[in-house]
């Protein structure tokens, strides 16, 4: 754009200096600034604008849709193997409407597939590696010292199998821990893993949402915030819940660079159980969790409607982290 | 070769020859193209694209931003998503969402923005790469109505037209000048057109830098200087007789064209900055303009009080025109579709205007001037006029 430099202007003034009388009379009057404001005219651009069609975000997506709801909880029995595949590949995602980014990724997905099993389950995953660059899957929970996913680092083509019982039981999540970490985890090898108590949880609609962002640009700051990948996904499809029925939420930071990120529900209250336990329960419709912090929230829907759920983080929610339940009878 | 030889080729075989080496260089331009990536791979990848936009101009209309972006890269470019102070936003963009290279495309963001207050906005690629532009008080930019057209000719008039004419009454005192004096004034000139020049070129380097590198550089600079000063050289041949220097009103006249081009450029700028809320226009800046200016009808008066012919009323009107009414027009550019490029071009042609009158004045100093060019009148006339000009820019500072 064409500026107006400073040095210009000095120029252009320059004769101010030999006219002292023009220049005083000029100054007795001052640029006049329009004291009326004019009538602002304000547009609707809230979220109204933003919500089904509207929102700005990918083509409904299979892959996606499956990573909402969790695999069904079995009965416990100690000593049932329950088995998982994982593929790490380097996959080209569309993380935000018409944005895609080269992710790198277990099964295609970022997040990852959901994991679960019942506590005292032999949980085995098999991992192989077809991406570009070293992997592994570290796993939260109590394992031995050599199922952690910290030193048996699978180079590209290899492969290995973590076996290990699975517990306690709560909600926890898995990455990678190849270094560079924070490359590794942001570029999308992360998913959330449920172990059931042995005492089954009372029946819910269950969801899970993984918290994650991506830093498109490099920039070590992320372009797009989100759950279970895509921005403003499920502002532009809301999730349908029944009013009759517990919401159960499996929830997991794995949002990189910010150092927290939250959940906050319109219109009513949850129940909020630290990493999926029973120790510390909270009853509030705000909850904040530190990067690797996770929980189970249960909502009991008072009325229905649309209700809107997204992080406070004003910034995060504006960036993609915003959705919608559709809550009917 | 025995063709090389020959110093008369028969016919006009020779001039087909002309197009050999032209033929051959498509052919080469279209084997590379063909297979020119198999060369490219013996150096190994290349690397990704920048994929960064070129945000030209952004602007504030009631409920409304308007960005303004080009595609600088040599690969096409997809609008994926917009951000307004670190927030996604919907928008619309007047055609296809795709810029080839170097087209340019505006992207139209329903927002309810703050007044005077700084914002951000950012356009992101396809690609995921975000181009932000911060602009530091959002305020309304003027649309294309009526009073606004006006208002930029009136500003543009009272900045150009105003004070060249006022400037110009000098002619009758000139007229009765001592020809010492009157070969000091002209040498004035030449020192404030210098002066003129040099800004207006630091001027095109400055905004050149700012352009994206297939649209910039100095070559566009030179292009700009080399155009004004050959066709003002041109002109001023057909006006004067073979050899001699422009005398009188065909020097009043290049003057006038000279500082007409360098007050085309000031309107722009003064519309462009205007427009896009960098210049608070007040009264002070208006006025230091017209002191400013008219010492522009000072220089243009000093060549027409040596012609010795009746000077007509006509005449008189043409060259206020020629010099003043150029801001007028480089106001309403500005104001309403100010481009970078342009700026460039017409602050070097500005520049080149400037030096090639000082050329001709000098010249004319050199055939006219009592002890001719390195008399004390004209050495000293030509650094006042450098002086005062830099004097009293120090002392405005």
């Amino acid at each position: 754009m064409t500026k107006f430099s400073r040095k210009k202007l000095i120029v252009a003034a320059a004769p101010l200096a030999a006219a002292g009388p023009l220049a005083r009379i000029a100054l007795a009057e001052p640029p006049q600034r329009s004291a009326t404001h004019e009538g602002h005219e304000h547009t609707v651009t809230g979220h109204a604008a933003m919500i089904g069609e509207d929102a700005p975000s990918i083509e409904r997506n299979a892959a996606v849709d499956a990573l909402l709801t969790p695999p069904r909880a079995l009965p416990h029995s100690p000593g049932r193997l329950r088995e998982y595949e994982l593929v790490a590949r380097d996959v080209d995602i569309e993380v935000a409407k018409g944005v895609t980014y080269p992710a790198w990724t277990y099964n295609g997905t970022a997040p990852g597939p959901v994991i679960r099993a019942t506590e005292d389950d032999l949980l085995r995953v098999r991992f192989r590696n077809d991406g570009s660059h070293p992997h592994t899957i570290h796993f939260h929970g109590i394992h031995p010292a050599h199922m952690d996913g910290v030193f048996e680092v699978v180079p590209p083509g290899g492969d290995f199998v973590y076996e290990f019982p699975a517990r306690p039981w709560g909600m926890h999540l898995y990455h990678c821990h190849a270094t560079p970490l924070k490359k590794h985890i942001h570029k999308g090898l992360y998913g959330a893993f449920i172990i059931d108590p042995p005492k089954p949880r009372k029946p819910a609609q269950e969801l899970v949402m993984v918290m994650n962002g991506f830093d498109t640009d490099g920039d070590g700051g992320n372009n797009f915030y989100a759950v279970n990948g895509p921005a403003f996904y499920y502002a532009r499809y809301p999730i349908r819940v029944s009013r009759a029925q517990t919401v159960r939420i499996y929830i997991a930071n794995l949002t990189e660079f910010d150092l927290i990120n939250s959940f906050h529900l319109h219109g009513d209250f949850f129940r909020y159980h630290r990493t999926g336990r029973d120790e510390v329960v909270e009853y509030t419709d705000t909850v904040m969790l530190a990067q690797g912090e996770r929980g189970i929230i249960e909502i009991d829907f008072a009325n229905t409607g649309r209700f809107m759920f997204h992080a406070h983080q004003s910034e995060f929610a504006e960036l993609g982290w915003m959705g919608f339940f559709d809550v009917v009878e | 070769m025995t063709t090389a030889a020959r110093t008369e080729p028969r016919g006009g075989g020779w001039r087909l020859w002309a197009f050999v080496p032209l033929l051959l260089l498509v052919a080469v331009v279209a084997l590379f193209a063909t297979t020119g990536s198999s060369v490219t791979d013996l150096l190994g990848r290349t690397p990704p694209a920048a994929d960064e936009f070129d945000i030209r101009r952004v602007e504030f209309e009631r409920g409304e931003i308007r960005i303004r972006v080009t595609n600088p890269q040599p690969e096409d470019l997809t609008i994926a998503a917009v951000t307004v102070d670190d927030a996604i936003v919907p928008f619309t963009v007047d055609g296809s969402d795709t810029l080839s290279r170097l087209r340019s495309a505006t992207i139209v963001v329903p927002y309810d923005w703050v007044e005077d207050e700084p914002i951000l906005v950012g356009v992101t690629s396809s690609t995921g790469i975000e181009t932000t532009e911060e602009i530091a008080a959002a305020v309304a930019t003027p649309g294309p109505s009526v009073s606004g057209f006006l208002g930029y000719a009136a500003i543009g008039a009272l900045v150009g037209i105003v004070p060249v004419a006022l400037g110009l009454l000098w002619l009758p005192s000139l007229r009765r000048a001592r020809p010492e004096w009157l070969a000091a004034f002209m040498a004035l000139t030449a020192g404030l057109l210098t002066f003129l020049a040099f800004d207006a070129l630091g001027e095109a380097f400055e905004l050149q830098a700012a352009l994206p590198s297939a649209l910039g550089g100095a070559g566009l600079v030179l292009l700009g200087l080399a155009l004004s000063y050959l066709t003002l050289t041109f002109i001023s041949r057909r006006f004067s007789s073979e050899g001699a220097a422009a005398t009188g009103l065909t020097l009043a006249l290049l003057v006038a064209i000279g500082i007409g081009l360098h007050n085309f450029g000031e309107g722009l700028a003064i519309g462009t900055s205007f427009a896009l809320g960098e210049l608070a226009l007040g009264t002070f800046l208006i006025v230091g303009f017209m002191i400013h200016n008219v010492t522009e009808g000072l220089g243009i008066a000093t060549p027409a009080a040596e012609e010795r012919r009746p000077v007509s009323w006509r005449w008189l009107v043409a060259l206020v025109l020629i010099a003043g009414a150029p801001t007028i027009a480089g106001a309403w550019l500005g104001g309403y579709a100010a481009n970078d490029w342009l700026g460039v071009l017409f602050f070097a042609a500005a520049a080149g205007a400037a030096f090639e009158v000082v050329v001709e004045v000098g010249r004319y100093l050199r055939d006219r001037a009592p002890g001719g060019l390195t008399s004390g009148w004209v050495l000293g006339g030509f650094l006042a006029g450098i002086a005062v000009m830099y004097a009293t820019g120090l002392l405005a500072a």
